[in-house]
């Protein structure tokens, strides 16, 4: 089992990092009932742990007896018939689900398959907790349209079912959905609570921890709790007794995109940028998501970038990203905002060295 | 109802001034046998069967005609077509001659002697050896007595072989598709009609043309009949499955035929048949081929052919054409000598008609003399309104589309008198006008998918712009970028506006390459590209699958999250931590994968795809 999963916290008491978070979770659904609920924030700070942490609070250790299934859903559009294969997790209590799987007919899942879950309402003899819980992950990822029927299937159902939604930006989901929902925002640990964590590992596994090596990896890890914990056991795996200068192999995306960033840096020609190209190709058939692709690039340009330009780029970056959204190839949109760039950085070089 | 007004030919010949632009009329009634000798037979035969319909197409009114009229209403309604078209000739009383025939020219002149042939003098030669040398071949060899006959619609395919075969004195055995049941009358007709598909009935005479070619006595040695088998008329298929009976049928055919046969495939153009999901001649080609078949491709009867052969209707009709409208004539058939007689034919009918012909090609003259000073929209505008009114409309392959687009070629002058100009641009923004249409008459007349087009001209475009050009490069690919959200758009949209949208998109794609490449790169040759976005997204698409399928094999962590945290974070470090380390995993790193995943041959759309490395010259 990853470390990941091995010290992830199974109750709101022993979660660590958000423990404010987590006690206000805590008297929520000691009231009976809770809302509908949203969690946000960024990768890797705990969003997920916090709901499974939930989930168990509400229903005691019968919620942890999951099972992962592949149900293949029939859903009648009335010309035709649609077979969505969509893998979920469930156990008696609640269902998880990534609808935004199913790519352009999630609208179809979050219709139908939510509408069926929520029907088949659970009877408890005792009446105490008459509701399932249905969380959906990647809630930003899903389509407009998805997001409206959401909307409506929570209002609809809300009698049987309660929604936990779980995203990385909340300023992807609208507002309908959002203004349904308790927003519960969840922020990226700082270095520090990585280092605890960290150490906190190092005991239970009985590792000789140099000093210092928490903190170079927690500054790896970008902020990322879960990232941190696999630098962590990667090093561990790679070489124990740490070394006291040892660090983490870097992402080999993160280092294709560094890669690319030196390339559009040395030379502004359309031939480079066919060139880049190719190297985006490569990196969207390994199912990097475009936008992380944007995110690192531009990191990586800000790296190197001379201060007067920084914020036109980030302008440009937050063009073509909100562009990639509205449209369906992110290429084109990545290839414009390399274009922007070299058009940019080219004129900068020029007029400043001539 | 007594007094029928004169319908379609008559109206069309009288108000020339609203309908000049629609070659329909004799294009529509090509079909009709509607030669005097045929209709009167025809009603004969009708005549017999039905009575009781006999008052009401008398009442229809066949004034001119001689015999009593008896016929179904929809035969009566035909007649009247046929019998329209016949009145227009007498009723304009044109020349002698024409009255007399009343037969289609195409009928009439069709060619019965080689010399009369419009086709290339060197492919008839082709033909005719290949033919003399089958008949004179002796009966055993088995395979090799197959020609198949390619080339478009009205190059004169069967024309050839028939004379061809008239001249050698071979007599000529032809499938004729017999008169289909169809299959509405078959369900609800309770009369005793069968159903049989075409390709069934044409299954059933290949048989029988193997069968009589085996009885075919060998043993009478004295002088064997010449017999030459033509199959004009290959059904169409659709799905793999009855392509596949076909192609069956057919190599079947080939290799045990001992008759020469010819089998005469039209090729459509391109860009037409992709759309209807029909049969693929060019498949139906290479399987022919590849069962043994020998091949002569016919090329387009050339313009000065086709001039010759309407010259010396003309001058067989009586009939003093002016020499600038055969010229049109044979310009705009396109190379189908059957659709040029046709629409002479149409021209001698009326002598005001070929003013306008002469009108159109005038303006279209000026415009193009005079297009540096005056905007293009106007010029487009011109010839949009009065297209010529005997042209096949004309296409153009994506490929010619395309190179237009990115060779982007410009007039050189910059004459452009900016005082005149009631908008004057910043120099940066003005670009000399277009050597081309407007750019959405193009993408209309190569008719692809707009996202085919964006597609090709987003993998191809950067190799046009000049290599200093950054700047352009981005306007470009900027503009791309708006077609594309213009296209996710419209996804979702009703119907109609979808449409609008999708042709914004295009515009907005064809324009912004045009506009934005102000620096073109020195024109060489180019090979168009396929996208390599296709296969990027269905190996992505793969990938994705086969990521979400392990998700489940592995261990319970990775289930629950999401695609994108272990894309990003467990499958990298999967090497070292996943649940599977002790077994050698071929990465799927960036740097490993190189061509390995995108060999997976993938093609994304096939029909385009074999046109990879279809050279473009600057056009």
């Amino acid at each position: 089992m990853l470390w990941v999963d091995k010290y992830r916290p199974k109750t709101l008491d022993k979660v660590t990092v958000h423990d404010q978070v987590a006690q206000n979770l805590r008297k929520l659904v000691s009231e009976q009932d809770c809302p509908h609920l949203l969690f946000y924030g960024p990768s890797g700070s705990g969003k997920k742990t916090l709901i499974l942490a939930l989930i168990k609070q509400m229903f005691g250790a019968g919620a942890e007896k999951v099972k992962m299934e592949n149900k293949t859903w029939k859903i009648d559009t009335g010309t035709r018939t649609l077979e969505i294969e969509l893998a979920m997790l469930s156990s008696a209590h609640h269902v998880e689900m990534n609808p935004s799987d199913a790519g352009f007919q999630d609208r179809y899942v979050v219709q139908e398959v939510i509408k069926e879950m929520a029907k088949n309402r659970p009877i408890d003899a005792k009446g105490k907790r008459a509701f399932k819980v249905l969380v959906l992950n990647e809630v930003d990822k899903l389509s407009r349209e998805a997001q409206h029927s959401l909307r409506r299937t929570m209002e609809k159902y809300s009698a049987s079912c309660r929604l936990i939604l779980c995203c990385n930006s909340s300023s992807k989901v609208t507002e309908a959905v959002r203004s349904r929902c308790l927003n519960v925002r969840v922020n990226a640990p700082s270095e520090d609570q990585i280092v605890q964590v960290l150490e906190f590992i190092g005991k239970k596994e009985n590792l000789q921890l140099p000093a210092g090596f928490a903190a170079r990896i927690a500054a790896q890890s970008n902020r990322n709790l879960r990232r941190a914990i696999l630098f962590f056991e990667t090093c561990k795996v790679q070489q124990y007794p740490f070394t006291s200068n040892q660090a983490a192999p870097p992402l080999d995306w993160e280092q294709y995109v560094s890669e690319i960033s030196t390339d559009i840096l040395t030379e502004q020609s359309p031939k480079r940028l066919y060139a880049v190209r190719q190297k985006f190709y490569e990196l969207l058939v390994n199912c990097i998501p475009p936008e992380s692709i944007l995110k690192k690039l531009l990191a990586e340009l800000l790296k190197k970038l001379d201060a007067d330009l920084k914020h036109e780029i980030c302008h440009w970056a937050a063009h073509y990203e909100h562009k990639m959204r509205l449209g369906s190839k992110a290429i084109f949109h990545l290839e414009a905002f390399v274009a922007k760039f070299m058009s940019i950085y080219k004129e900068f070089l020029v007029a400043s060295f001539g | 109802m007594g007094k029928r007004p004169p319908v379609v030919v008559l109206s069309s010949s009288s108000g020339e001034d609203d309908g000049g632009g629609r070659r329909g009329p004799s294009a529509r009634r090509s079909r009709t046998p509607a030669s005097a000798p045929a209709r009167s037979q025809f009603q004969a035969a009708s005549g017999s069967k039905k009575k009781p319909r006999r008052e009401s197409s008398a009442g229809r009114g066949r004034r001119r005609c001689s015999e009593p009229a008896a016929s179904d209403s929809l035969k009566a309604e035909f007649d009247m077509l046929s019998e329209d078209f016949s009145e227009c000739f007498d009723d304009l009383g044109m020349s002698g001659s024409i009255r007399k025939t009343k037969e289609l020219w195409v009928d009439k002149y069709t060619p019965r002697s080689l010399a009369e042939l419009a086709v290339h003098k060197k492919k008839v030669e082709d033909v005719k050896k290949w033919l003399e040398e089958m008949l004179m071949a002796p009966k055993q060899t088995v395979g090799g007595w197959t020609l198949v006959l390619t080339g478009q619609t009205g190059v004169g395919k069967s024309a050839t072989v028939k004379a061809i075969a008239a001249d050698l004195g071979a007599d000529l055995c032809e499938w004729t598709t017999p008169v289909p049941t169809l299959w509405a009358e078959h369900l609800h007709a309770n009369s005793g009609l069968r159903y049989i598909s075409k390709l069934e009935e044409f299954e059933n005479f290949v048989e029988k043309i193997r069968k009589y070619a085996m009885l075919c006595p060998t043993s009478t040695k004295s002088k064997r009949k010449l017999i030459i088998i033509l199959i004009d008329d290959i059904p169409v298929t659709s799905g793999n499955a009855a392509f596949a009976r076909l192609g069956k049928c057919l190599t079947g055919l080939i290799q045990s035929t001992q008759v020469p046969t010819v089998i005469s495939l039209t090729h459509y153009h391109k860009s037409e048949s992709n759309d209807t999901a029909m049969w693929n001649s060019e498949d139906l080609e290479s399987l022919l081929q590849g069962a043994g078949a020998h091949k002569i491709a016919f090329n387009p009867v050339t313009t000065n052919s086709i001039k010759k052969i309407l010259i010396r209707i003309c001058k067989e009709e009586i009939y003093d054409a002016p020499e600038e409208l055969l010229h049109q004539i044979a310009i705009s058939s396109g190379g189908d000598i059957r659709h040029a007689i046709m629409s002479l034919q149409y021209y001698c009918l009326d002598p005001r008609r070929h003013s306008s012909a002469l009108a159109t090609s005038a303006t279209r003259a000026g415009s193009k003399r005079r297009d540096s000073l005056v905007p293009r929209q106007e010029s487009y505008g011109l010839s949009s309104a009065l297209p010529s009114p005997c042209g096949r409309d004309e296409t153009l392959t994506l490929f010619h589309a395309l190179g237009k687009f990115l060779h982007n070629k410009r007039e050189t002058n910059c004459d452009f008198d900016i005082d005149l100009d009631p908008f004057p641009l910043k120099e940066k923004l003005r670009r000399n006008s277009l050597k081309m249409d407007v750019p959405e008459k193009i993408l209309s007349q190569a008719h692809g998918k707009v996202r085919t087009v964006t597609d090709f001209l987003h993998e191809n475009v950067l190799d046009f712009i000049d290599d200093e050009a950054v700047d352009d490069a981005w306007v470009v690919v900027s503009y791309l970028s708006e077609a594309d959200c213009l296209l996710t758009g419209s996804l979702f949209t009703s119907y109609n506006s979808e449409n609008m949208a999708q042709l914004i998109a295009a515009s907005v794609a064809a324009r912004g390459v045009l506009f934005g490449n102000a620096h073109v790169a020195p024109s060489r040759w180019h090979t168009i590209r396929s996208p390599k976005l296709w296969q990027t997204e269905q190996s992505f698409r793969s990938n994705k699958d086969q990521v979400l399928k392990e998700r489940f094999d592995c261990s319970s962590s990775c289930v629950s999250c999401n695609f994108s945290d272990i894309v990003t974070e467990f499958r990298p470090l999967e090497r070292w931590i996943g649940p599977r380390n002790d077994e050698p995993r071929s990465s799927l790193l960036p740097h490993g994968i190189g061509g390995s995943l995108l060999v997976d041959k993938l093609d994304a759309d096939g029909s385009l795809d074999e046109e990879d490395d279809d050279e473009i010259e600057e056009c």
